[in-house]
């Protein structure tokens, strides 16, 4: 039945529906680029979101667990058979999404008989000098977008805008890990109120269409807020932060901030949730 | 499959052969022509090489480096036909960082041995044929266990645990039994001696190697060349720096006459 082109239209506008649904649920990655390289966190519900992809690259994900390990599985093989045949060098995130992943992800969301990747991915990737530092985030249906400085992935583009916008206006010149730590998690809280707010948003459709429109448009909260939400969240959850470091000593710069880390790392007020 | 995080099998599913064998004249002096050796020291491991190429007897190269890092805690020294050695080296650093990535833990220090004995059995057929064979000297610390160790293997890949001390290449008679005798009689057990001392015995190890054995290169004080030593202890991998090599030769290893 979907030979019919609007038939098929229809079943990949049904799919956007679908998928969009699928993320509500869905933590937030933040990546932030600081002094020393890329730092990138989420708060993650027991399965890590984070993980290692080749010397200079990492992976955060959300979605399904299988789609996101299928993909990273993917990853994983074409950036190590590239790096052993060419050289790690010839390893760039831009050639593994453009040419490898994303026409996966896009070829399984446009056939309607088969499942899509319930997944969104940000690549981070360290450059060898700063200004070479880059993301990489691909959606759902393929589409990918790459940035500098911070990229976020977040269950709609709303929340994706805020936590953007929330982040560029706090970055100063340079960060330390600790200050671009604070703020990442900042831009998480920001990011999971909104979802939040949505799904209220959502369920009170049956109100006057001022209030929803009053609500979606409320002020930045202040950092305060942020931390207390976080706080609530974050107490039954794991914050999961990894980093690209330059400094790291041999090829991979990998680094994911342990406990011990992170209890010298995270702000004041979330030290007590980290199990030293 | 790459499930199983099986690097060297995934070369494979894309048509790759380790050192394939070839119909060779019988000539060729493709020998083991170097000297590399490991040894117990108090705090870990020292590997050392010397870091000359030879080519029959032709010095090909004075700066080759045969004292290998895959990874922080392990290191593969090696003696035999270079193409094949660094390639053997390039595939397991690349096997144990896709297994650690895809599987999320490093792959324990028994396995690394395995994926060594492995790729030797591959390169069976290109070892007999005279283009390929590769005798390494593959050390490490286990960090599970918390001790250094030391394997060595023979060209079809079997492989040995050398409990104090291990050498390969042709300059490796010599030497073998200086370690022996210095082992056995000396003031104190290789595994005993500190980190100077172990460097000392290192440089005059290759030093007597270089003496007796062409192929080796020991030390070049006018070229400013000395051998390659690395240190393995749980901290990981370290390489001395000329800088330390320099004054320990000249001070302890020159016999001024």
């Amino acid at each position: 039945m979907y030979e019919e082109p609007y038939r098929w239209v229809e079943a990949v506008g049904n799919r956007r529906q679908y998928l969009d649904e699928q993320f509500k649920q869905g933590s937030p990655v933040v990546g932030l680029t600081y002094e020393g390289g890329i730092l990138l966190t989420t708060v993650s519900k027991g399965t890590p979101k984070l993980y290692e992809i080749y010397d200079r690259l990492a992976l955060g994900g959300m979605g399904h667990p299988t789609d996101l390990e299928k993909l990273r599985f993917s990853l994983l093989e074409m950036a190590h058979v590239e790096g052993f045949n060419r050289s790690p060098s010839d390893v760039t995130g831009s050639r593994l999404v453009k040419y490898g992943i994303a026409p996966v992800i896009k070829q399984a969301f446009e056939e309607v008989y088969k499942a899509p990747f319930i997944v969104r991915i940000l690549v981070a990737e360290l450059g060898l000098k700063p200004e070479k530092d880059a993301f990489l985030t691909i959606n759902y249906d393929g589409t990918f977008e790459e940035t500098t400085g911070r990229a976020v992935l977040a269950a709609t583009p709303a929340a994706q805008t805020k936590m953007m916008a929330y982040l560029k206006e706090h970055t100063t010149a340079t960060l330390s890990l600790e200050q671009s730590l604070d703020l990442a998690l900042r831009a998480w809280a920001i990011g999971s109120l909104a979802h939040q707010q949505e799904e209220t948003d959502q369920q009170a459709e049956t109100e006057p269409p001022t209030s929803r429109a009053g609500s979606s448009t409320a002020a930045i909260p202040k950092a305060d807020v942020l931390m207390t939400h976080l706080r609530g969240i974050a107490g039954e959850r794991v914050i999961e932060c990894a980093v690209l470091d330059r400094q790291v000593p041999g090829t991979s710069k990998y680094r994911s901030l342990k406990p011990a880390d992170l209890s010298r790392l995270l702000p004041k007020a979330l030290q007590s949730l980290v199990a030293g | 499959m790459g499930m199983q995080g099986d690097f060297l099998q995934l070369l494979k599913e894309q048509g790759f052969t380790l050192g394939a064998s070839t119909a060779v004249g019988t000539d060729h002096a493709l020998t083991n022509a170097t000297t590399i050796l490991a040894f117990k020291y108090r705090d870990g491991v020292l590997v050392a090489g010397d870091r000359r190429a030879t080519a029959g007897n032709m010095v090909m190269y004075d700066r080759t480096d045969k004292v290998l890092e895959i990874d922080p805690h392990s290191v593969m020294a090696i003696a035999g036909v270079p193409a094949t050695a660094y390639e053997m080296v390039r595939v397991l650093e690349h096997s144990f960082k896709y297994y650690r990535r895809t599987q999320l833990q490093e792959l324990s220090f028994d396995g690394k041995l395995r994926a060594v004995s492995k790729l030797l059995k591959d390169n069976v057929p290109a070892a007999l044929a005279g283009t390929g064979a590769v005798v390494p000297v593959f050390a490490g610390y286990d960090v599970d266990q918390g001790s250094a160790k030391i394997y060595f293997y023979d060209i079809l890949g079997a492989e040995f645990e050398g409990v104090e001390y291990a050498v390969s290449g042709s300059g490796s008679p010599t030497i073998r039994g200086i370690l022996h005798y210095l082992n056995t009689w000396g003031d104190q057990p290789l595994s005993a001696l500190p980190e100077e001392q172990a460097m000392v015995q290192a440089l005059r190890l290759l030093t007597s190697a270089a003496e007796f054995d062409s192929a080796t290169g020991g030390v070049n004080r006018e070229a400013s060349l000395y051998p390659v030593i690395k240190l393995i202890t749980g901290a990981g991998v370290q390489t001395v720096p000329d800088a330390t090599l320099k004054p320990l030769y000249e001070s302890q290893v020159v016999r001024y006459v």
